[in-house]
């Protein structure tokens, strides 16, 4: 589904990701752990199409999409969940839902899709009149989750979904993108809340500084010393 | 009259916020300040009395003028901005610069081909004045207020009830995830264009109606007064220009049919500004009213 070889990303002179190699297969769950400033934002945006690379080859569906606009791969599938939210402040719930559906044209499937995202959250049809700024952390976060399901994407690309939510929600947000995996969804998702993302998911990746350092299945990472005392807080 | 004034200063501030419009679109999706824009209005002026002057049809002269401006707003974008915005670690003078060098183009255009002189700008209307009750009214204004209200009515249209729209507000507030959730944010900013240069075009046939000329020096007034009233209006934001060009027309109006010239009329809309960014920074509408 996803493959990244050799990536190269740099802001600058300064060097944020060296020579990465990652691979997601289709319907896996695959997060990416590591600490702040590792690079892991920056990652899901080269892969978003936000963030020139430098080097380095990326492949959607077998298809080399480095040099795409970030709207071209959205319409090969990919849906990002990023970082801090960023929801549109000054549109509505439902506005934010139907910028999420650009990329379709059929009508009947915009409001099917969106349909299905006030099933999966409630909160969001009450609110959908609102303006999405004057909602909590959580709901936002639900929006943005929202706004990247309404398109159907094939690979969800999810950035530090735990942050600055209250465990309840946290637990909530991890159930759901487990569901979605289970639905078919590949998806992977970037974390510094490594114990609640290995939960999930099938395989993880360690970044540190721009380097991938470890790469294993969840049940092994889980038991590794390094990732236990750095990672795990055991 | 106070009512009379009031009347005249709708006017002009009508033709102040649809000249600062295309700026305030433009800003609100690119985040550069384009001052070509007082370009588009000098070039709809020429190409509207030329088109009148041809066919003796001022909705001809208002509809095809509007038209061939925002398309070559299109083409200049398309050319000459995008090329520049999409180096990477841009900075924002530099776009600047490049339209500053369009707007004085423009006006170099203008002398080269139509000819350095006055040209004259007279649109018969049937009658010369319309009295209501002790009211004054030139045919010219009535048009102006109502055909900026049209506008104004269509932008706020385009912008809230249709798709485009959308985008062109979920790329004005956030352009990255805009095209994360898959807009093509040309397109946004090709609206921003047509719509924006046509409406310059508009203000530029409208002041030449007004005082019954235009010359090549036509836009320099507008291209710093446009810069005050966007910034008035909260830098980005339709409904605030709107507003900020109506409160520039409006006292600039009183304070001459007051007699208090001591204040250099063109001066106003600087002093508002700088007692408006004392008092409140951020303009006279926030961007978080926006629309
Ligand atoms: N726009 C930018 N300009 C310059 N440097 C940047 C920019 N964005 C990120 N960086 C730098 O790149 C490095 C990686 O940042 P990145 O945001 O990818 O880290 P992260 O792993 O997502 O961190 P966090 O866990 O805090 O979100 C950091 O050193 C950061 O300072
Ligand atoms: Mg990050």
């Amino acid at each position: 589904m996803l493959k990244i070889v050799d990536l190269e990303v740099a802001y600058g002179q300064m060097e944020v990701l060296k020579k990465i190699n990652l691979e997601v297969k289709k319907g896996e769950l695959v997060s990416v752990i590591g600490p702040n400033g590792a690079g892991k934002t920056t990652l899901i945006k080269t892969i978003m199409g936000l963030k020139d690379a430098k080097a380095g080859q990326i492949f959607i569906e077998g298809k080399e999409i480095l040099g795409m606009p970030a709207w071209k791969r959205a319409e090969m599938g990919v849906g990002y969940v990023p970082e801090g939210r960023r929801v549109f402040g000054n549109l509505t719930v439902e506005e934010n839902l139907r910028v999420g559906c650009y990329s379709l044209n059929d009508t009947k499937k915009i409001q099917q899709n969106i349909k299905k995202v006030y099933e999966l959250f409630p909160r969001l049809e009450e609110r959908k009149k609102q303006l999405a700024r004057t909602m909590s952390g959580g709901e936002q976060q639900m929006l943005a989750i929202g706004r990247a399901l309404v398109m159907e994407p094939r690979l969800l690309l999810i950035d530090e979904v735990s942050m600055g939510l209250m465990p309840i929600m946290v637990n909530l947000c991890f159930k759901i993108i487990k569901d979605l995996n289970d639905q078919g969804i590949t998806v992977m998702i970037v974390e510094q809340n490594a114990n609640k993302a290995l939960k999930i998911s099938h395989r993880g990746y360690v970044l540190e500084t721009g380097n991938i350092v470890l790469e294993d299945t969840v049940e092994k990472l889980r038991n590794n010393d390094v990732v236990q005392k750095a990672y795990l807080g055991g | 009259m106070l009512l009379q004034q009031i009347l005249n200063g709708i006017m002009i501030g009508s033709v102040y916020a649809l000249t600062a419009m295309g700026a305030t679109l433009i800003y609100g999706i690119l985040r550069i300040l384009d001052i070509a824009n007082a370009g588009a209005y000098v070039a709809g002026a020429y190409f509207g009395w030329f088109i009148y002057l041809k066919t003796g049809n001022l909705v001809l002269a208002f509809l095809f003028s509007m038209m061939i401006t925002g398309l070559i707003g299109v083409l200049i974008h398309r050319f000459i901005y995008a090329p520049i915005l999409s180096k990477p670690r841009i900075l924002p003078i530099v776009p600047l610069v490049a339209s500053v060098g369009l707007f004085t183009l423009t006006g170099d255009l203008a002398r080269l081909i139509a000819g350095p002189g006055t040209k004259a700008y007279n649109v018969d209307f049937g009658v010369d004045v319309i009295n209501i009750g002790k009211l004054t009214v030139v045919p010219a204004w009535i048009l102006i207020i109502v055909l900026t209200a049209l506008l104004f009515t269509v932008l706020w249209l385009v912008l809230n009830k249709t798709k485009l729209g959308l985008a062109w507000r979920a790329t004005a507030e956030d352009a990255d995830i805009a095209k994360a959730v898959g807009i093509n944010t040309n397109s946004a900013m090709a609206l921003s264009y047509i719509l924006g240069y046509g409406f310059a075009a508009a203000a530029g046939i409208m002041v030449g109606i007004l005082y019954n000329s235009i010359t090549p020096a036509l836009g320099e007034v507008p291209s710093y007064k446009m810069l005050s009233i966007i910034v008035l209006g909260g830098l980005g934001s339709p409904v605030g220009t709107v507003i900020a060009g109506l409160f520039i027309g409006m006292v600039e109006t009183m304070l001459s049919a007051y007699n208090l010239t001591f204040i250099p009329k063109d001066s106003v809309a600087f002093i508002v500004l700088i007692l408006v960014l004392l008092i409140k920074p951020s303009g006279l509408i926030s961007k978080t009213n926006n629309i």
